[in-house]
């Protein structure tokens, strides 16, 4: 097995660690944290391919993967505290209704 | 000696992804996922990725971890102590389904054939910068947009409604 498997391997389990993550945990920012670690997963798949193939297109598009999770985050934490400042509570099994 | 950076970091990192998703606090959790964070710019920078390893700790170890840190504590902590912890039925059921989904998809990396290289790369931030610029120009530009975007939802999510 060749170190590259070995990366895409890793990459693989940290990605599977954070869908874990959104599945276990009950409190929103915890989950938030796990989508970021799903996200990192992702970046370490597309750079180790990117040293396999000899090609930097895999970098460019974990750059625009930066972007979109430094977009997500401010959205999502956003949401997380106008869902605290209205409701009160903030875990994920309590937030079933749209509106209340 | 490739190996022994590889096994090293590959430790931490799961040693700090575990720990991001299981301890109960959610201050301690960010700090888990901030050293894990750094392990995976170590691993970028093993890759001979340079420029995304930096972008990594400027992006990510500064701006994103700091912004958690500064939501939580606008969140008054008695009330939400309720929901720290793991549902557990969830747990033995979605660990199972991971584990397989984790084993096929370990079968097919180990057995499987990478394409063929296409060739060698010198300077790694030049050739990220040119191609960035050429051939990508368009979609960088809307990057900016998306940035831009969030940022007004993100304002208009945390005002005080009159």
């Amino acid at each position: 097995m060749s170190l590259e498997k070995a990366y895409l391997l890793l990459s693989i389990l940290m990605f599977l660690m954070g869908f874990l993550g959104i599945v276990i945990r009950k409190n929103l920012i915890t989950i938030l944290v796990s989508t970021e670690i799903m996200l990192n997963g992702v970046n370490l798949a597309l750079v180790t391919v990117d040293k396999v193939l000899g090609r930097v297109d895999g970098q460019i598009l974990s750059l625009f993967v930066l972007t979109v999770a430094a977009a997500e985050v401010a959205v999502g934490l956003g949401l997380v505290v106008s869902i605290f400042r209205l409701k009160g509570y903030e875990g994920s099994s309590e937030i079933v209704h749209l509106r209340d | 000696m490739d190996w022994i950076v590889f096994g090293t970091l590959a430790i931490w990192l799961i040693c700090s992804v575990g720990g991001a998703i299981l301890v109960k606090n959610p201050v301690h959790s960010i700090l888990f996922f901030l050293s894990s964070v750094l392990a995976t710019a170590a691993l970028f920078l093993s890759l001979g990725a340079e420029l995304i390893a930096g972008l990594q700790i400027i992006i990510y170890a500064v701006a994103i971890v700091v912004f958690y840190v500064l939501v939580i504590t606008t969140i008054p902590w008695e009330k939400i102590k309720k929901f720290e912890g793991v549902y557990f039925k969830e747990l033995s059921i979605g660990f199972p389904v991971v584990l397989i989904v984790f084993l096929l998809m370990g079968y097919m990396v180990v057995k499987g054939e990478f394409a063929q290289s296409v060739g060698k790369i010198e300077d790694n931030v030049r050739e990220v910068g040119k191609t960035l610029f050429t051939s990508y120009l368009f979609p960088f530009e809307v990057a900016s947009v998306i940035l831009l975007v969030a940022m007004i939802g993100a304002i208009l999510l945390g005002r005080k409604e009159e």
